[in-house]
């Protein structure tokens, strides 16, 4: 029963993990993507004056966060004026994640990175601009304001 | 539902396959299967891949413009649904694709055409020179080379005569 993380998703929980194949290979661009979990670090795509946020808890999901999900976060690096300080405690939304998410017609998508949005605990925006492009699966989620703000929908 | 192309190999991706990549400029990458994902993170550039059609078009293996192009163009226009037209594309679109895959096989027999003339002229020359080579037993049991050659009836007595 413990080692279910291995075989329902074929990964050894930890956010990354670099192949080694036998042939000559960039290890970055050959990552298992898996969740975001505890010490997992986010990008802040908005101006809400935090940059880095290290993940604390997935507040859905026994894995960990995928794409659309709330995490938990301590604010790591921040801009000198903003919203939010160093060290805060803050929740956020995922809008790009680096594992695939499946879509309803079979197709998956992945992103770049892992970008976050902050929001407060009753799960309004704390910024007013969000960058990058932003999944539809938000919309399944009821995180409409981010969709509003965003300006790139995939 | 629309049937992509894919990013790397050019190949259409058919709905329930392959991955969908979205760069952090918004830029949206397709891929058909796992192969070309790989590629693609491998960085190569899809233009010097030999397999994918874009190398192939660059450097003049397949066909390139043809009118059988225009059907498959995309648009971006959703057309207003039409009966007629509807049929009328349905039954078009096997008639096309078999009209394109034969232009396409006669371009690439004509590409062919050169080297198999230079493959004869070689062989030829070989045979001329190196004849030789080949044992006594096989060139004796050769049939002599049939050649034309005109005929002049002979000439008899009599014609001499006339003369």
């Amino acid at each position: 029963m413990g080692s279910h993380g291995n075989n329902l998703f074929g990964a050894v929980s930890s956010s990354v993990e670099a192949v080694t194949r036998p042939f000559h290979c960039d290890a970055i661009s050959q990552q298992i993507r898996t969740f975001i979990q505890m010490r997992t670090n986010l990008k802040v795509v908005d101006n809400s004056g935090a940059k880095r946020v290290m993940c604390i808890q997935a507040k859905s999901g026994k894995y960990g966060a995928k794409l659309g999900d709330t995490i938990v976060g301590s604010v790591k690096e921040a801009q000198p004026r903003g919203k939010v300080k160093k060290g805060d405690v803050v929740y956020g939304v995922v809008v790009r994640a680096a594992m695939k998410k499946g879509r309803s017609d079979g197709s998956e998508v992945q992103f770049d990175d892992n970008a976050i949005v902050l929001v407060n605990n009753k799960g309004e925006l704390i910024g007013t601009r969000v960058f990058g492009p932003v999944p539809h699966e938000l919309r399944k989620k009821k995180h409409l304001k981010i969709l509003a703000l965003a300006e790139h929908i995939v | 539902m629309r049937l992509e192309k894919c990013w790397f190999c050019s190949s259409t991706i058919y709905p329930g396959h392959g991955i969908q990549f979205v760069r952090n400029d918004a830029k949206i990458f397709r891929f058909c299967r796992s192969k070309c994902h790989k590629n693609f993170k491998m960085k190569r550039n899809p233009r010097k891949v030999k397999w994918t059609k874009a190398y192939r078009r660059l450097h003049g293996k397949d066909m390139t413009q043809d009118s059988t192009f225009e059907l498959e163009r995309k648009r971006n226009q959703p057309e207003r649904y039409d009966r007629n037209m509807a049929e009328q594309t349905l039954k078009a679109i096997p008639l096309i694709t078999k009209i394109r895959h034969h232009r396409l096989q006669k371009h690439i027999a004509d590409r062919h055409k050169p080297g198999k003339k230079k493959e004869l002229e070689r062989d030829n020359k070989e045979l001329e020179q190196d004849i030789n080579m080949l044992p006594k037993k096989v060139i004796s049991k050769a049939e002599p080379l049939k050649m034309k050659v005109q005929v002049v009836p002979p000439q008899t007595q009599e014609n001499l005569m006339e003369e």
